[in-house]
């Protein structure tokens, strides 16, 4: 008898544990359960189609990823090079003609490492130039950068590096090396910051900020 | 009077405007309307200070003893603060039984009247939010005569909003910072920011205590790095649990956010948060008219009023139409990557799985959806 009312008892105790941790609050131990819990089955409906309709758009495959990048060549002024560009950079070079491209100044890595030809190719200027010669077309120029960037090519592929084109949400849209890079001179400039609060300044000035 | 609804409505005669001179739109013909012919109209400033005569009279203008001792309550003191206070109660009434008052007044005290007594955001069904959005625009385009778009977006199936930040790219251009006032018709007097960018010396770590948030020299500086904060939407907001009126609350989206109508300004939250997430109008918000941006959402950068907890809400107007945030669109470096934490094939998946990442004070078991990595 002693011990039936002692099951009864531990029955009751457990009962009243199961139910009361089945609490909402607590329904995943952590972010990332519940990241992992709720992602599937994925059927998010929203698209970024509508901020991308302005934004001339390639799409290009790396690896696993496959998404859109930037049109290019539209957006160089003076594409194509071959307009001016007919006979090969050799035969033009001291002959007299008007100079060009005087407001360009290499800075990109160091003078014995790296010059115009490293990515031009000076017989054929409509193409840029891999490092073993073979042609690379001027849209798919993060070709040439990956060359030698591949820490921040394997980022950009997989969206770590670069920014996007417009929303966040797909299909997925992504700056290519030269949209935010020039590259003759691919690091970012100092300068002011755009922002200064000058009630900050005031309140630190009298030592009202903790 | 509309059914359906959770408080009383008043019906200031705009629905049937033929009633005039003989009896009031209210179909009284005795007590307030009749009581007080002389105050034809008042204006919000009016109002507020009947109100505040109503609660504490003379007081408010005495000091001291003065308050108590300086009281002459005579009769006729005893029915003037009678008066003022059936004034508030009556005051939309009496608008609507003048007949010199416009019917735009008319319609402003009706809406001020709704406003007054609509619940809580978190509480409204679809329609109700419509309701009160549709008349915050009508109140703005009556006050200024501008026309604003206000949405009520709920948060939209599959999405939880995640954000990283590149410290390895922050140069502290602070362009995020500038963006976001825009964005988020933040006050320009007291120049309230959602977005802190802290310079840091290199080799030393995270010391905010040490940071500089304030810088004004070329940057990036010579051994310096920087970092921002801001509101990291935590998956268990300490912020939330504290609010004594449910006036903030996690969507199903993940994003933190307020009821700026129905927060009483206590400031729990901002005491509860641990990463100075949040800010307090200390005074009226004002942004000029040309610089307000239209495009609003009733939980994120609609105007806020004096006395209310506002923060940044992920740009809630941009996010829920699959846009980023104004941090992230404006940022130069592409420090800044925003995304769908639900959506496998999401970039900031990738960082999250790919990236070293960590979160600021992860021990407090708030899980922000803030990540922070390097290169």
């Amino acid at each position: 008898m002693k011990n039936r009312t002692l099951i009864y008892l531990v029955v009751l105790l457990l009962g009243g544990t199961l139910i009361s941790c089945k609490e909402k609050e607590g329904e995943y131990h952590s972010i990332s359960d519940k990241i992992e819990a709720e992602s599937k089955p994925y059927h998010g409906n929203l698209t970024s189609d509508e901020l991308l309709v302005d934004t001339e758009l390639i799409k290009i495959t790396e690896g696993e990823n496959t998404f859109l990048i930037p049109e290019r060549k539209s957006q160089i002024k003076s594409f194509a090079c071959i307009e001016c560009h007919s006979k090969p950079l050799s035969e033009m070079a001291g002959t007299d003609i008007q100079k060009a491209h005087w407001d360009i100044k290499l800075s990109h890595a160091n003078g014995d490492a790296m010059n115009c030809a490293t990515c031009h190719n000076g017989s054929n200027m409509n193409n840029l130039n891999s490092l073993t010669g073979k042609d690379i077309d001027f849209n798919l120029s993060y070709k040439i950068c990956s060359q030698c960037h591949s820490n921040q090519f394997e980022d950009w592929k997989g969206g770590a590096h670069g920014k996007k084109v417009a929303g966040w949400a797909p299909p997925r849209a992504s700056n290519t090396c030269v949209n935010c890079h020039n590259p003759h001179s691919p690091s970012f400039e100092k300068r002011w910051p755009v922002q200064f609060n000058t009630k900050t300044a005031i309140e630190r000035n009298e030592g009202l900020d903790h | 009077m509309s059914d359906n609804k959770k408080w009383y409505s008043l019906d200031l005669g705009l629905n049937n405007k033929k009633e005039s001179s003989g009896t009031c739109g209210c179909g009284k013909t005795e007590g307030s309307c009749n009581s007080s012919p002389k105050e034809e109209e008042l204006s919000a400033d009016e109002f507020y200070e009947a109100a505040i005569n109503a609660s504490i009279g003379e007081e408010r203008h005495r000091d001291g003893f003065e308050q108590v001792f300086d009281v002459k309550m005579d009769r006729r003191s005893a029915f003037k603060k009678l008066t003022a206070s059936l004034l508030i109660g009556a005051g939309a009434v009496t608008t609507s039984c003048s007949v010199t008052t416009g019917s735009d007044t008319k319609e402003k005290a009706q809406i001020d009247w709704e406003e007054q007594f609509k619940g809580n955001y978190k509480l409204m069904t679809d329609e109700e939010k419509q309701g009160t959005i549709n008349r915050l625009m009508r109140s703005y385009e009556l006050r200024t005569h501008k026309k604003i778009n206000m949405t009520a977006e709920n948060a939209a199936e599959d999405v939880l909003f995640g954000y990283a930040f590149n410290i390895s790219k922050c140069q502290g251009y602070m362009n995020c910072v500038s963006a976001c006032v825009e964005e988020n018709n933040q006050d320009r007097n007291s120049e309230m920011q959602y977005i802190r960018i802290h310079e840091m010396k290199d080799g030393e770590g995270f010391k905010f205590n040490k940071a500089d948030d304030n810088y004004y020299h070329e940057v990036p500086a010579e051994g310096h790095f920087y970092m921002g904060t801001q509101c990291f939407h935590c998956d268990n907001p300490p912020c939330v649990e504290v609010c004594p009126v449910q006036a903030t609350w996690k969507e199903e989206d993940g994003l933190v956010v307020i009821d700026y109508d129905w927060c009483v300004g206590c400031r729990y939250c901002m005491a509860a948060c641990p990463y100075d997430g949040r800010r307090f109008n200390w005074s009226k918000p004002e942004v000029p008219e040309q610089e307000v941006n239209k495009n609003q959402h009733y939980l994120g950068n609609r105007m806020r009023k004096k006395g209310v907890m506002e923060k940044c809400t992920f740009c809630v107007q941009r996010t829920r139409k699959g846009k980023n945030p104004a941090c992230v669109e404006a940022c130069p470096t592409g420090a800044r990557i925003f995304g769908n934490l639900l959506d496998p094939d999401s970039t900031i998946r990738w960082v999250l799985e790919n990236k070293k990442v960590f979160r600021l004070k992860e021990d407090l078991g708030t899980e922000p959806k803030f990540w922070y990595f390097m290169d």
